[in-house]
């Protein structure tokens, strides 16, 4: 970035460049359930974020060899479409995009119960179709919707936001304009909202020891407001639900007859 | 009492309670693990999936597709994680690939792999896929739904716990359109009403 | 683990309806499902449009890049076509390296567009010698319910129909968020694809009646007449007079389809 632009002001009367506060999330909106040959689907906006995320299996792991006799394995994979930046990316996955693969894959693997599938992988797919700043912590926040709606047993939801520092500030959720200032601070954060475990922390820029106190409370706070979203979205899918009155639990007590 | 919808890792309840399925306890506490429907009362709490993979359980009756003849027996696919094998010992006739069969299924060993016995072949009708966790709906109570879902369409069925019902004769397409209802709104009351009520409209428009 | 043996058995009811002259979900043999177009889905693409045909769900991405001409071509822009098959829409597709149908599929949609002349490469010049522009599309399956390929020709022309031309500054760089105008299409060809099953010609197969397919036959067409693109497919084959069958269908459909752009 060049000189004159770090006098840019990121905060003004406590509002940011787009209007936001400094503790706003940009719009959120989840829609679970969107893709009827995946076991599980999530479509996402988040500002300009558009993702799509999806989810098969468990199903066998193969080859054998990379089988797990006391767990399943999660094959996660972000990728971003070629044209959803503003350079045109190539369509092989850049570093960047195996990295945040690993680490968020590994975020989900502390909330499913891996230990009841073993010798399986759990395949969970997300395409960033538009971006704008924050699109790991957002294709995680729909995988977690996407792995609930295939009906695979978790500990918790995994929610996820990004905190961080521009002009002199501490602010959530970044967007672009944000994260391009001389002094940005970005910290994708990711919890098991229940018992606020961090399941993913990455940080880049240059921050004090105070400054990550006050990130880390925004971001536990950001974080319990995508939880908010994510779980009204998954009840969405089944609302008429809740409204009617419960019948008994239905067991069924006797098989068909075959000819 | 209302049926509650709950998410993965949310409350289900704080008091000491039996844990059916669905649910862990952490902390004394009482979780879901699964987006499902919660089922508590003073004494028991467990949760109904909404959505899932079939796990094979022991004594369930599933239904099976031959995949592949080998030397001794015949490789099924049983719609879980793995194919399950059955050996020729238990099938007097020789089976193409796509043959239909139903089995009890014996075991279930630690990874999920499941043991059939008790082997029948069909011949003929074909297969209507649904969620197996809705299984319990398309049979009913006291099997209301399937004697519905029988007399509504004339169709011969059987119903797999594996999410798979094998239906022959009958209207089988109208069949697959009631069994499709059944899934999209499974979480209703009065299901076996609604279904009965639309198979009759349908029947009369015939 | 989704096994090819569930399909299998579908492919025989479909093969088994369509004899009796029906077809399993009760759709005419030359009837399209209900297709839907949204435009504009990423601000970050220079064109981008979803298209659904009822389950099937493809999105297009168009980036323009200033680029080297060929040598033979000193004062032509270019095209490039890219599909890939995400493993978001099917149990069969993984990441990896172009696969045999992806090429196939990327390169027919490729021709109807280039030889439609839809484009003029000569106003895609920037410099004669130096720079013209290269309008990569990009094409994406997000669900796979069949008929990729008519779904993927109607998503990329309404992707083009939407794309604005980057500003460009000093050293043909591109500014960001500045446009100099829109892409200017001549025509607007789209390709239609005519299954044989059973010995009869079916219109937009889904996934099932893919299955059961014997042959498979796209045709690009204008909305002035001209056809820019064939391609048959599969192992089965077509008299001509059912060729001539399908191109007549190309016409129709396409016809119909265009009011939708």
């Amino acid at each position: 970035m060049t000189k004159k632009e770090e006098k840019k002001e990121y905060v003004k009367n406590g509002k940011r460049l787009d209007g936001r506060g400094l503790e706003e999330l940009r719009p959120l909106k989840i829609e679970a359930g969107v893709l009827s040959r995946a076991e599980g689907s999530c479509y996402l906006e988040w500002g300009q974020n558009k993702i799509v995320a999806a989810v098969y299996g468990p199903r066998e792991a193969l080859p054998k060899h990379i089988q797990n006799p006391y767990k399943a394995l999660v094959n996660y994979q972000y990728r971003m479409a070629t044209f959803s930046v503003s350079d045109r990316k190539s369509p092989k996955p850049g570093r960047r995009e195996i990295e945040i693969s690993k680490v968020s894959g590994e975020a989900l693997e502390k909330a499913i119960f891996l230990e009841r599938f073993p010798n399986t992988t759990i395949g969970v797919f997300v395409e960033i179709l538009d971006s704008n700043a924050g699109t790991r912590v957002a294709a995680l926040t729909a995988a977690s919707v996407a792995l609930a709606d295939a009906g695979i047993p978790m500990r918790d939801m995994v929610s996820a936001v990004g905190v961080g520092k521009a002009g002199g500030e501490i602010i959530l959720d970044l967007n672009k304009d944000e994260e391009d200032a001389s002094d940005a601070v970005d910290i994708p954060i990711a919890i098991l909202p229940r018992t606020e475990e961090i399941v993913l922390l990455q940080m880049d820029g240059l921050l004090t020891p105070e400054e990550w106190k006050k990130a880390l409370k925004l971001g536990l706070k950001g974080c319990k407001q995508v939880y908010e979203v994510q779980k009204e979205a998954l009840r969405k899918k089944y609302l008429e639900a809740e409204k009617e009155e419960a019948e008994p639990n239905v067991e069924a007590t006797t098989q068909g007859e075959g000819e | 009492m209302r049926k509650k919808i709950v998410v993965p890792g949310e409350l289900v309840s704080e008091e000491r309670k039996k844990v059916g399925s669905h649910v862990f306890v952490e902390n004394g506490k009482i979780y879901s693990d699964v987006l499902g429907l919660v089922y508590s009362d003073s004494q028991d709490a467990s949760v109904v999936a909404l959505h899932g993979k079939y796990v094979p359980q022991r004594e369930d009756l599933i239904i099976g597709i031959v995949v592949q003849e080998t030397f001794g027996g015949y490789i099924v696919d049983i719609n879980s994680f793995y194919y399950s094998f059955i050996s020729k010992e238990f099938i007097r006739d020789r089976l193409q690939r796509g043959a239909i069969i139903s089995a009890k299924i014996l075991s279930v060993n630690e990874i999920n792999e499941a043991e059939l016995g008790q082997v029948r072949v069909f011949y003929g009708g074909e297969i209507i896929n649904i969620s197996s966790v809705k299984i319990p709906r398309v049979i009913g109570k006291n099997a209301s739904m399937m004697e519905a879902l029988k007399a509504g369409t004339g169709a011969n069925i059987m119903v797999g716990r594996n999410g798979r019902i094998w239906a022959k004769g009958g209207n089988t397409q109208l069949l697959a359109e009631a069994i499709k209802k059944i899934e999209t709104e499974s979480h209703l009351s009065n299901l076996t009403s609604k279904i009965e009520s639309f198979l009759k409209e349908k029947n009369n428009k015939a | 683990m989704a096994s090819d043996i569930v399909l299998d058995l579908r492919a025989d009811k479909v093969i088994e309806a369509i004899r009796q002259g029906k077809r399993l979900d009760g759709r005419k043999f030359d009837e399209y499902r209900e297709i839907k177009i949204i435009k504009n889905i990423s601000k970050n693409a220079n064109g981008s449009a979803r298209v659904l045909f009822g389950e099937t769900d493809v999105i297009a991405g168009v980036k323009m890049v200033p680029g080297d001409p060929f040598p033979d071509t000193p004062k032509e822009g270019s095209i490039s076509v890219g599909a890939e098959f995400l493993p978001l829409a099917s149990p069969l597709f993984e990441y990896g390296p172009p696969g045999k149908e992806e090429m196939e599929l990327a390169r027919v949609i490729d021709r109807g567009i280039r030889e439609s002349k839809c484009l003029d490469f000569e106003k895609l010049c920037i410099k004669e010698g130096e720079k013209v522009w290269v309008v990569f599309i990009d094409l994406y399956t997000m669900n796979d319910d069949g008929n990729l390929f008519d779904a993927f020709s109607i998503a990329a022309l309404s992707a083009l129909l939407e794309t604005k031309i980057p500003k460009l500054e000093d050293e043909y760089k591109i500014v960001k968020g500045e446009f100099s105008g829109k892409l200017h299409l001549a025509r607007k060809p789209l390709l239609c694809t005519t299954t044989k099953i059973a010995g009869h010609l079916i219109s937009d197969a889904c996934f099932a009646e893919e299955k059961a397919m014997e042959a498979r036959f796209s045709v690009a067409t204008t909305e002035d007449g001209y056809m820019a693109a064939y391609q048959k497919g599969g192992s089965g084959s077509f008299s001509p007079k059912e060729i001539d069958d399908c191109i007549d269908l190309a016409f129709a459909e396409a016809k119909e389809m265009r009011k939708q752009l």
